[in-house]
């Protein structure tokens, strides 16, 4: 499995290195089917994939961005289903107000009392649809569920079902009418991901193949919420011996010390990045966590954190991570 | 005036440096010199203690010419080894009164290098050479200090020690292979030598007994075989042939360069001296000496002479014929000389042996009537004789009764002569002791002697020790036996454990004079040929040097950059094999992962992908993984080393 | 021919030609880079040491032998030691605020020891200053090097010599960095007493000095060219300097400095210094404002980022002009 569009991230076998003799990191294998299966409906993206379950296991929300029509929407519903999670769709739009999220409390005749009707937010996986079209108000409130996985109506709290999972999506922020998401609340995504045109064979494969709506509708879910609940426990128990801190400190470091960089990587983005190389190297079956892991995951995770001064072009997130990347020697 | 702005800790270390070289001249500064240049001292220190100004440029210059006056008017002269000492250090410390740059720390350091090293004027003894080879440490420790201004003084004492122990194996490269010439290039001062020991020119009683009280070495002997019988250890020093009743005096003869005649009688003794420096020419050698060492003279009286006074510890190869019969120094002037004794004095003994001479025939008669004369005169010996007037000799001879081997050879060598028996006196070393740790015959100073030579025709000059004869136990058993109150506490017979640890101590300074102190061109050869280089030239030392000294420079580079290296021995492991595959073509970018490295090795190199497969994969055990076990990294060590792209 | 090889592997390759080109990324101090000679101090050791030396052998002093050898390998040992704390530095360029010119721009540089030994007392001297740093092992170490901004447009970092004498002082080793950082300096705003140009083109309502009447927002310094009007004569009657009353309002909030507004007998830098003035005088005011340049425009805006892009404008306006003026 070679991430071809990624030149010179992880280009190595996960199955070559392993060793036949070491036992398999338990959770890796109760996860391969939800990454095969998934792989069935959007077809060539298999990184995308496990990026976007990485950023799952490791509590983590994912913004997608990129153009329509690439499959954002039905990466989001083949994970809801292959995992089991009751899904919400929430297509945003300029005229939203932040109760049409979170519910509102309406008057009840009969009671005499008001009773909350709980909005779309209400739900363990959320896709949010092109946030970017909502005003500032709409997608703080997005936000702040986010964050604190509840949510405040008229003084009083309510909790937020676990697990909660919101993936956002955003179309490329020059288009007309819309409020690109500032960058203090982008760091509120553990990971941004593109997904990118599908290659050649895959596209073909697509054109041939059955209706995409089907092919979800037909997807059974593959694990029991509390199996995903101890995944999500177990990201925590992959090692990371302190070779691999300096890693993620050295290159969180040079990224708040180059002049090459607007702004460092905050402690969250810091952590971040080591929570969910964990969870990608539990994702490849490993108890510990490699450089090859972080590098995996750091497109992901810096991309939409870190502006490059000399932004002549707008560069990519690959391409800003890569020089990250090649900067920072391995410990 | 500014105020200092040296960091006040480090010059207390770079202070307590330069007093450490400071403190043993003050036994022998005058103590107006140690006392001033202790107040300036503490001053400095309180000066950068408490902030306070330094003195203004007309109070140092002032008292700088005060300095050079008082040291003037001490010994009428700045040159010379106590006046430049006493200089140095008045100086070095009205310097400090005016440092305030960093640029000056230097001058007081070197200038304190300086006085250490001018401590060894005075004393070169292990403790000397380990105090201000400390002082030196400490000295640079300063300086160090002075260099690093943020670290504090431990660890600028830890580098400095650093330094130290580097540049130990340096030294002593140095110190044995940096050729050695023979000094001094010009005159030494006057003073240099004034408390140097031994024996005098000239000889009046008091003379050697003076010299009883003190165990410093003479000289020390190394014998190639068996050495001889204590009895027959006379170290012949100079002979007296001149008496004017009170001193006797060389008698002027001529010096030879090759041996001077004799014929031996049994097998000759060989043996080596290790002379201390006495500042006199004559070198000691046991009766009597045949080839002459190079550089060296010999008398008509068999009296070894160095071409100059002997400044240093030296060292010289003997062949001595304890059995002989010596011809040479009887030319009738010699003998003529050998008879005349000043009339005016010691009627009694002219008296006496005017008798002998009437009735006993022969040279040997008379002789052996002096021998039983003193035997039978229940004579004693003491080291604290009793004064004597004009008539010397006689009022040893007859009232008092109680000398020393000055008094017993003037009165005995006095008799023969006034009896017509030539005869002279022989001044030197009589015995010596063998340290049993290193097998040297230590010689010293209290075993100073004097003895008699007669003139028998036939037999030649022959040995009589009149105080050999007059307290046997003097020759035999040695001069703590015969004076067992009055001999130096470390030569009494009866501390066991005292001798014990002389013997001791002796040995370790016999081994530092032999290495340390006399390392000279002769032992510098010695050294060589032991390497196989028979006559090193000043280029082959210098080449040895060279190569030698680069090599240690190189070890102690290797090791300070070792230190540059990983510090975990697995990454060190795993960086040698990436350095294998990168001499293959695989190079490793610093920033590629294990796994993904190993992947594109092994993809590069497909026959050897299962070893490159194996060793990343432990490498990421080891390395990231959780409970890495010592054995591991060893065997990733093993496939590393059997790993061959 | 091998001989341009062999010139380009010298060391006097390295120092005549490498130091001029501005080296991007991390810069290590490999062994090829750093040069050592004694230093003064060293020669008047060495010429110490000959004087030991000759008294010992004049003395015969075994020990004196002994004293300077000791003292001999110490010094030769030091340049090991002097070499090591500079060797094997990784030094790469940090952040740059930008600055007005005339002002002291504040280059970082970040030195890494990844190395088990402390580096002492490393000194960097660029452009007449010294900065001395120590730089544990296993850490980065951040300098500040000041370097005097004379004009406007981009500074590059001068060349900076890092320079070591630790531990004795008698040898002294240092190499040539030359990080490829820049700074852009600002052009400096003139200190004329006129105010900003009245008319704004087309936007927002001709009011004075681009201020609103409607709220009183604080007092300033007068200018000639105030209304009297808005004179704080109640502060005048207490002694004090003369004051302007400034209101705010959101009348006539946007302005534009137009280049082709200010008389091109100021010359090219006046002007440049005059729009910088008027830009600082906007944004603290809270005024949207734009810039127009011969050539560049930036759009109207009021936030610290936009002030930004205007000064970096007026910067960069014919910079390479600027730097031969």
């Amino acid at each position: 499995m070679h991430h071809g569009t990624v030149p010179f991230i992880a280009k190595y076998n996960a199955d070559v290195h392993l060793q036949p003799n070491k036992r398999k990191f338990m959770s890796s294998s109760i996860i391969q089917p939800v990454i095969r299966e998934a792989s069935t409906v959007i077809l060539g993206k298999e990184r995308q994939i496990r990026l976007a379950l990485a950023c799952l296991l490791a509590r983590g929300h994912l913004l997608i961005e990129d153009l329509p029509g690439v499959g954002k929407t039905t990466l989001a519903q083949a994970l809801a289903r292959l995992l089991g999670l009751n899904f919400h769709r929430i297509q945003f739009t300029s005229d939203m107000l932040p109760a049409d999220i979170i519910g509102v409390s309406v008057y009840d005749r009969d009671t005499g009392e008001f009773k909350f009707h709980p909005g779309p937010v209400f739900a363990q996986l959320i896709l949010a649809d092109e946030v970017n079209r909502a005003t500032p108000k709409t997608q703080s409130a997005l936000l702040e569920a986010m964050e604190e996985h509840q949510v405040t109506m008229e003084g009083e709290t309510r909790r937020l079902p676990e697990p909660f999972f919101v993936i956002a999506t955003q179309n490329p922020s020059h288009q007309v009418g819309t409020f690109p998401l500032p960058e203090s609340q982008l760091d509120r995504f553990m990971m941004r991901i593109e997904i990118g045109y599908p290659d050649h064979d895959a596209e073909r494969a697509l054109l041939q193949g059955t209706e995409r709506r089907d092919i979800i509708s037909a997807l059974r879910p593959h694990l029991e919420p509390a199996e995903l609940a101890e995944l999500q426990a177990s990201v925590r128990t992959v090692h990371a011996a302190p070779p691999l801190i300096d890693y993620v400190q050295a290159l969180v470091e040079h990224t708040r010390r180059s002049p090459d960089y607007v702004t460092g990587l905050s402690p969250r983005a810091a952590l971040s990045l080591l929570h969910c190389a964990r969870a990608w190297a539990l994702l490849e079956g490993r108890d510990k966590v490699v450089p090859e892991d972080v590098q995996a995951v750091l497109p992901g995770i810096a991309g939409h954190r870190l502006r490059p001064v000399h932004d002549g072009v707008r560069s990519s997130a690959i391409d800003t991570a890569e020089d990250l990347m090649r900067s920072v020697p391995i410990p | 005036m500014t105020p200092t702005t040296l960091p006040p800790l480090n010059l207390a270390v770079l202070l307590a440096g330069l007093a450490l070289a400071a403190l043993p001249h003050v036994l022998h500064l005058p103590l107006w010199a140690s006392a001033t240049a202790a107040i300036l001292f503490l001053w400095r220190l309180a000066i950068s203690w408490k902030g306070l100004p330094l003195p203004s440029k007309f109070v140092t210059v002032t008292a700088t010419i005060a300095a050079i006056a008082g040291d003037i008017l001490t010994y009428r002269t700045i040159f010379g080894r106590d006046a430049g000492v006493t200089l140095l250090v008045l100086l070095l410390a009205l310097k400090l009164m005016e440092l305030r740059s960093q640029r000056e720390i230097y001058v007081v350091t070197f200038l304190s290098y300086f006085l250490a090293l001018t401590n060894f004027f005075y004393s070169q003894t292990i403790p000397t050479a380990v105090l201000m080879l400390f002082t030196v440490y400490v000295v640079t420790a300063g300086l160090i200090g002075f260099n690093a201004p943020t670290c504090r003084p431990v660890e600028n004492l830890r580098t400095a020690g650093a330094l130290f122990l580097q540049a130990g194996p340096v030294m002593l490269l140095l110190f044995f292979l940096f050729p050695r010439v023979d000094g001094p290039f010009w005159g030494m001062p006057q003073d240099a030598f004034a408390g140097v020991t031994g024996l005098s020119d000239t000889m009046s009683p008091g003379s050697i007994s003076r010299l009883s009280q003190s165990d410093a070495i003479a000289f020390r002997v190394k014998f190639d075989d068996k050495p001889p019988p204590r009895p027959r250890l006379y170290w012949r020093g100079p002979v007296f042939w001149e008496f004017d009743g009170v001193t006797w005096r060389p008698g002027g003869l001529p010096l030879l360069q090759r041996g001077v005649k004799f014929e031996s009688l049994d097998a000759p003794v060989d043996y080596e001296i290790t002379l201390e420096p006495h500042n006199r020419r004559w070198m000691f050698a046991l009766d009597l000496p045949g080839r002459l060492p190079p550089r060296t003279r010999i008398s008509i009286d068999y009296v070894l002479l160095s071409v100059r006074p002997i400044r240093t510890r030296m060292r010289y190869q003997l062949r001595s014929y304890p059995s002989y019969r010596a011809t040479a120094g009887a030319d009738p002037e010699d003998i003529r000389l050998a008879l005349s004794y000043p009339r005016g004095f010691n009627p009694r003994a002219q008296r006496l042996a005017r008798e002998w001479r009437r009735t006993l025939g022969n040279d040997e008669a008379i002789l052996l009537q002096a021998i039983d004369f003193l035997r039978t005169g229940r004579y004693g010996y003491t080291l604290q004789p009793p004064l004597l007037g004009a008539n010397s000799v006689d009022e040893f001879l007859f009232d008092t009764k109680e000398g020393f081997c000055e008094h017993f050879s003037s009165g005995f060598v006095f008799l023969m002569r006034a009896a017509g028996v030539p005869a002279r006196i022989v001044t030197g070393y009589q015995g010596g002791e063998m340290n049993p740790v290193d097998g040297y015959m230590v010689v010293r100073q209290a075993d100073a002697h004097a003895w008699a030579e007669v003139w028998l025709g036939n037999r030649g000059w022959v040995r009589v020790d009149p105080t050999a004869v007059a307290i046997p136990l003097r020759v035999n058993a040695g001069i703590a036996a015969a004076a067992p109150q009055s001999a130096p506490l470390l030569m009494r017979t009866r501390l066991n454990w005292l001798r014990t640890l002389r013997d001791n101590w002796d040995a370790l300074g016999n081994k530092w004079n032999q290495w340390v102190l006399g390392y000279n061109p002769d032992r510098q050869r010695e050294m060589m040929s032991w390497f196989g280089v028979r006559s090193p030239s000043w280029q082959s030392l210098a080449m040895a040097l060279f190569w030698s000294v680069g090599s240690v420079i190189g070890i102690v580079a290797l090791w300070l950059f070792a230190r540059y290296r990983t510090a975990d021995p697995t990454q060190r492991v795993w960086l040698a094999f990436c350095r294998k595959l990168g001499r293959a073509g695989v190079v490793r970018s610093k920033s590629e992962g294990p796994l993904a490295f190993g992947a594109r090795a092994a993809a590069r190199l497909p026959e050897r992908a299962d070893a490159v497969h194996a060793i990343a994969g432990l490498y990421v055990e080891l390395r990231y993984g959780k409970d890495a076990d010592k054995g591991s990294v060893a065997r990733l060590r093993s496939l590393v080393r059997a790993f061959h792209p | 021919m091998n001989w341009d090889r062999i010139l380009r592997h010298s060391q006097i390759y390295n120092l005549l030609v490498r130091p001029h080109q501005p080296e991007t990324g991390t810069i290590f101090l490999a062994q090829r880079r750093v040069y050592i000679l004694p230093t003064r101090q060293g020669f008047t050791f060495a010429l110490a040491l000959v004087l030991m030396l000759i008294g010992s052998i004049n003395y015969s002093l075994s020990l004196g032998y002994v004293l300077t050898f000791m003292l001999a390998g110490m010094g030769i040992v030091s340049i090991l030691h002097t070499f090591r704390n500079l060797a094997h530095l990784y030094v790469s360029a940090g952040r740059v605020e930008p600055v007005f010119a005339g002002d002291t721009v504040r280059f970082e540089l970040h030195l890494e020891n990844r190395r088990d030994v402390p580096r002492h007392s490393v000194l960097l001297a660029c452009a007449g200053s010294t900065t001395n740093c120590e730089v544990p092992p296993n850490r980065v170490e951040t300098v500040t090097i000041p370097v005097k901004a004379a004009r406007r447009g981009w500074l590059q970092l001068p060349r900076v010599t890092m320079e070591t004498r630790f531990p004795m002082g008698l040898f002294r080793a240092w190499a040539y960095v030359r990080p490829d950082v820049r700074a852009i300096i600002y052009p400096k705003p003139d200190d004329a007493l006129l105010p900003m140009p009245r008319l704004s083109h087309g936007t927002g309502d001709a009011m004075n000095a681009g201020t609103g009447t409607d709220d009183f927002s604080g007092l300033r310094a007068y200018q000639s060219g105030d209304s009297p009007r808005h004179i704080a004569w109640k502060a005048v009657a207490r002694g004090e300097v003369l004051l302007t009353k400034v209101f705010a309002g959101r009348a006539a909030m946007e302005m534009w400095f137009d280049w082709n507004d200010l008389p091109p007998r100021l010359g090219t830098e006046a002007r440049l210094s005059r729009l910088a003035r008027w830009v600082l005088l906007a944004h603290a005011n809270g005024l949207r404002f734009g810039v127009k340049l011969p050539g560049v425009e930036v759009p109207l805006g009021s936030s610290d980022d936009h002030r930004k892009a205007c000064l970096q404008a007026l910067a960069l306006h014919d910079a390479d002009n600027a730097a031969a003026a």
